[in-house]
């Protein structure tokens, strides 16, 4: 009974998670070696200013290329460019949000 | 001027970006700001929105260089890498104004040094250039100083001689030969008067005393009479009685000088006035005139614009010479093909 609970829970976590980003993104990056956080700064140190940034990131993922993908050649060798996305635009554009949001550095320099 | 402050604000630059560069790799494990007594600094992205400033005075202008702005000087250094998404880096020192009174100091000094090499290099140039000019003119007072001794004793004999000649006993054709010859010897008598007062009499010691003007003037143009006939001139002489203190010998030069221009440079049957009112003479002509550019350059030694005439050219510079040492105030009045007017107010 405490299985099926738990199982129904985990289920319900993910199937319902607070937003598009934990649903979309996290759940997989989770398995890479590479933090969110730590892919977030190799953007930002390309694209520089938040437009730009979102910009390049939502073409990124929705045309995949080890030539235009921040990550290190070694990343790359060992778990390979990620697949095209099948998210809509609107969801994606959402995504890139909350990721901006969540690890944006305005306001967290002190 | 700021030039010297951008090499020290460009190493503070660099030191920031470097610190930026680690901050970037441990964010957001470390989220404290770079700070350095030297400098304030700010960080701005691509957008110009301000990522992080601890610039005391917010008012920025993202145009990469160096500027003042009120009492702080800021640098603005576009990054290459977007370290924590800047592309702007400022970075702001307080404007002692130690840097603008050293910069004063070195342009003072170094305009000073090149000021006073020019002046050499052009004092020397100078002197090269117109060391030509300058023998030539040695050489021509030379050569009048020489020739004046010789003119002496045959002008004395041509000019005595002349004047004991006895006319009534001549054919009228010999009476207008001699009359040339007259006119010649007065003309040649009148340069050597000046060229002797040139090399010889200018330094003598005045001999100041009242002048009569209306006798003196009367008695030169009676001297003159002659030369005047030679080109069928009427003059007209308005005189009033005046006086004037000065050495006569020179004052004689300027008149001689005035009338015998006024002569030469006259048309045939043209005329001469000569006004004497109180203190101001003038000596006017219907002659051939002078340019209005030449004016300025009459009373040079040697300048000459006309050569229908003989002459050194030396004329016009003694009468400027004496006219200053009296305080005499000469102007010319001229109209080219009508005439001049020379004014002497005293």
């Amino acid at each position: 009974m405490v299985k099926i609970l738990v199982t129904f829970c985990l289920l319900n976590f993910t199937l319902y998670a607070d937003n598009v980003y934990e649903r979309k993104c996290v759940v997989c990056h989770e398995k890479l070696p590479v933090s969110l956080q730590s892919m977030f700064m190799k953007y930002l140190l390309v694209y520089g200013g938040e437009k730009n940034f979102k910009a390049g990131l939502k073409h990124y993922l929705k045309y995949p290329s080890q030539h235009i993908s921040v990550m290190s050649k070694l990343f790359i060798d060992n778990y390979y460019i990620k697949n095209k996305t099948d998210l809509s635009d609107e969801i994606l554009i959402e995504a890139i949000d909350i990721y901006w949001e969540k690890f944006k550095v305005f306001n967290k320099l002190k | 001027m700021l030039a010297g402050q951008r090499d020290t604000l460009s190493k503070y630059a660099l030191i920031q970006s470097k610190r930026l560069k680690v901050l970037h790799q441990f964010f957001d494990e470390r989220t404290l700001y770079p700070r350095d007594p030297r400098f304030k600094s700010a960080i701005y992205d691509l957008e110009m929105m301000q990522i992080f400033s601890l610039l005391e005075d917010q008012n920025i202008t993202l145009r990469e260089g160096i500027y003042r702005n009120k009492q702080r000087i800021h640098y603005v250094n576009r990054l290459t890498d977007y370290y924590l998404g800047a592309k702007y880096l400022v970075i702001e020192v307080n404007d002692d104004g130690l840097w603008q009174n050293t910069t004063w100091k070195h342009i003072m000094i170094y305009g000073l040094v090149a000021f006073l090499l020019f002046m050499l290099l052009g004092l020397y140039l100078a002197k090269l250039f117109l060391k030509p000019m300058r023998d030539a003119i040695v050489l021509l007072d030379r050569f009048i100083k020489d020739t004046t001794h010789e003119l002496n004793t045959p002008l004395s004999a041509i000019l005595a001689n002349i004047e004991m000649m006895d006319q009534s006993v001549m054919v009228e054709k010999n009476k207008t030969k001699l009359n040339r010859i007259n006119i010649a010897a007065m003309t040649v008598s009148n340069l050597y008067k000046d060229l002797t007062y040139l090399t010889l009499e200018q330094e003598k010691a005045n001999f100041d005393e009242e002048i009569a003007l209306k006798a003196l003037i009367e008695n030169r143009a009676e001297y003159f009479t002659i030369l005047a006939h030679s080109k069928k001139l009427l003059c007209h002489l308005d005189l009033e009685e005046s006086s004037i203190v000065a050495d006569r010998r020179k004052i004689t030069r300027v008149i001689d000088n005035l009338i015998s221009n006024a002569i030469k440079y006259n048309k045939r049957e043209g005329s001469i006035i000569i006004e004497l009112r109180g203190k101001k003479l003038s000596i006017s002509d219907t002659g051939i005139g002078i340019d209005e550019t030449h004016i300025p350059l009459l009373f040079d030694r040697y300048a000459r614009f006309n050569d229908t005439e003989g002459g050194f050219g030396v004329g016009l510079s003694i009468v400027k010479m004496i006219l200053d040492e009296y305080d005499i105030d000469i102007s010319v009045e001229s109209k080219k093909g009508e005439g001049t007017k020379m004014v002497l107010t005293w």
